[in-house]
């Protein structure tokens, strides 16, 4: 059974002097029972890695515990390589005296398989690490981002708010058609500016901050709809509206975020819709629900438009000539609407036009 | 966290003075169960675990401080200071010698002496110094760490031909051993074999023992002259022993050469 082992066994004193080897681990190892037997320790075997361990593990655990298990060391074949092999070891008294029974297993393709295992988790740590740092980057990134759209916003303001003056003062005064034409251009532009900025300061709020912040109150949505719509008539003097009023009574809103809801859906349908059609806003106030919606003709949007438009940065059209801005408008609509506790919607059709409406609760 | 958690101290025996032990890379206090016995008797002898290794308090282990000695030298101040009124005798295994040395002399008042069991400065060669290996036997070291990382559970663990003799101790220490968490060994493992503190040795005032194997792959003999030679007080002790834990293969030896020394110097 010994000679015979399918497995290499061998036997050494305490020491680790081998007095006893199996032709198993012989083949193995490389190397005759007699230049083994009396000759060598144990620990002559192990590579100098293994030595260490042999020292720091092996045999103070073996004398403690009187057994080890499942131990992988690698074992010097006679020509120098290495032989990854599995250790299970037993120290007892043996006719008086203290000796060390090992067997070995062979374990060169368990050796590659672990090797892999190691190799990738150690990968794993590193993309790990990775990711948490980039991680870490893309957030110091994007609270840079949202401090400078922040500053770049408020100090846009006040020259915006400047030339917005400069242009009422001259659009009061003894003008010629071309230069009142200019002047017009100069308002519609800036409040376009000026839009765009709170658009970019929401945006940053909603994407990066607590989400859109409200101050929800009794408000007259046909009012807020009104004011609304009589600005953008100062800006817009070419464009032609209709308001629409159905039902009555205050609902907790924001007027100030209806306005610029109504602002945004408004800008969009005389940027896309039809250049010489009516623009018709709907305000209706029921007795759960509060409907706005705004109603343009003209081509419809496709609907893989349709799919995207609502999320931020993305474009109505390709058109670059088109009087638009970054794309934030469709976002900072629905942003308004889920901060209402409503959502926005769209229908558009060749026959029916285009229709965007947001509904939200009455209470 | 009350450092005797943190350690997992074991305190023991009774006498006018303490004597400390400490474990060295890939032990636990259970490395002292065959030599601290000898001693319950004449000193209050106090046992513990270096954090990360054995019962310690594993959410104490910090990598940044324990990426040197000195991490592990600050515990054993903190311990003495904790568990002793009057000086100490601190018995170091292998690294533990060199971290009793930092703690002793960054605090020479908490220390009356040091034996160190199989010690080395400096485990790599180094010009005219021989420390017995080069590094890159410490990263053979760290692979074959490695090669036991998936059956560590196991390969420490009795269990599966049990110890017959002393079943309760095969439990005691598969639980200890078993909570050895590999990355913590790969660290402690290159601190202890990178380590150099051969630059604090002649400052060490207290008297030392360093007991010395015959045949010591870890320490070699041309080390413990090393010190010898090095250390202000020094007293060698050569004992006939194959290895580096002969406080486990020949505890009675490794008792009479530190009864000598503590009795010569009146401790």
């Amino acid at each position: 059974m010994f000679e015979m082992a399918a497995c290499g066994l061998l036997r050494t004193l305490d020491n680790g002097v081998i007095v006893r080897v199996n032709p198993t681990f012989c083949a193995w190892v490389g190397r005759s029972a007699e230049a083994l037997v009396g000759r060598r320790r144990f620990q002559d075997l192990l590579t100098m890695g293994g030595r260490i361990f042999h020292q720091t593990h092996w045999a103070p655990l073996l004398r403690m515990q009187g057994t080890l298990a499942e131990v992988k060391l690698d074992l010097l074949h006679e020509e120098g390589a290495s032989i990854p092999m599995v250790l299970n070891a037993r120290r007892h008294e043996a006719d008086g005296v203290v000796v060390h029974d090992i067997a070995a297993f062979v374990a060169r393709d368990r050796d590659t398989y672990e090797k892999e295992l190691v190799l990738a988790r150690k990968r794993l740590e590193l993309a790990v690490a990775e990711a948490e740092r980039l991680q870490e980057e893309s957030k110091d990134r994007a609270h840079f981002a949202e401090q400078m759209i922040g500053i770049v916003s408020h100090d846009l303001r006040n020259p915006l708010a400047a030339i917005a003056m400069g242009a009422g003062l001259l659009a009061d005064g003894d003008l010629s058609e071309e230069q009142r034409g200019a002047v017009e251009r100069i308002s519609r532009s800036t409040s376009r500016a000026t839009r765009l900025i709170v658009d970019l300061l929401d945006f940053t709020q909603a994407r990066l901050g607590q989400g859109l912040r409200v101050s929800a109150e009794p408000t007259d949505v046909h009012a807020a709809v009104f004011h609304a719509l009589e600005e953008l008539a100062v800006v817009f003097p070419a464009r032609k509206t209709t308001h629409v009023r159905i039902g009555s009574g205050p609902a907790r809103a924001d007027a100030q975020r209806l306005a610029q809801l109504v602002g945004n859906l408004v800008t969009n349908a005389f940027a896309y819709g039809a250049q010489d059609g009516v623009v018709t806003v709907t305000s209706s106030v029921g007795s759960d629900l509060v409907a706005l919606a705004v109603h343009n003709d003209g081509p419809p949007i496709s609907e893989t438009v349709q799919r995207t438009m609502f999320r931020p940065m993305e474009r109505g059209t390709t058109d670059s000539h088109h009087p638009r801005s970054v794309g934030l408008g469709l976002f900072i609509v629905r942003e308004i609407a889920r901060a209402h506790g409503g959502s926005a919607e769209v229908t558009s059709t060749a026959s029916g036009g285009t229709t965007f409406s947001v509904v939200f609760p009455r209470r | 966290m009350s450092i005797r958690k943190r350690n997992h101290v074991t305190i023991s025996g009774s006498g006018p003075s303490t004597m400390v032990f400490a474990h060295g890379f890939g032990c636990d206090q259970n490395t002292w169960r065959l030599l601290a016995p000898a001693y319950e008797g004449r000193y209050r002898t106090v046992l513990f675990d270096h954090v990360g290794s054995g019962a310690s308090d594993l959410s104490a282990y910090d990598k940044t401080k324990y990426d040197s000695l000195e991490g592990y030298a600050t515990d054993v101040i903190e311990l003495v200071e904790d568990i002793a009124t009057g000086p100490v005798v601190f018995v170091g295994h292998s690294v533990s010698a060199m971290i009793g040395l930092l703690a002793n002399v960054r605090r020479p008042e908490l220390f009356a002496a040091q034996v160190m069991i199989g010690p080395s400065p400096c485990y790599i060669d180094d010009g005219d110094y021989v420390g017995g290996f080069v590094r890159k036997d410490i990263e053979s070291l760290l692979e074959t760490l490695e090669g036991n990382y998936l059956g560590w559970a196991s390969n420490m663990a009795p269990a599966i031909m049990g110890a017959p003799e002393k079943p309760e101790l095969a439990i005691e220490l598969t639980n200890s051993f078993c909570r050895t968490d590999p990355a913590i060994a790969k660290q402690f493992a290159r601190v202890t074999f990178l380590s150099d503190v051969r630059a604090e040795v002649p400052k060490l005032q207290a008297p030392t023992l360093v007991l010395q194997c015959t045949d010591d792959i870890i320490a070699p003999l041309a080390v413990g002259e090393y010190l010898r030679r090095a250390l202000p007080r020094a007293n060698l002790a050569l004992i006939e022993n194959v290895g580096h834990c002969p406080h486990l293969s020949s505890p009675s030896a490794s008792a009479d050469a530190m009864d000598t020394f503590l009795r010569e110097e009146r401790l």
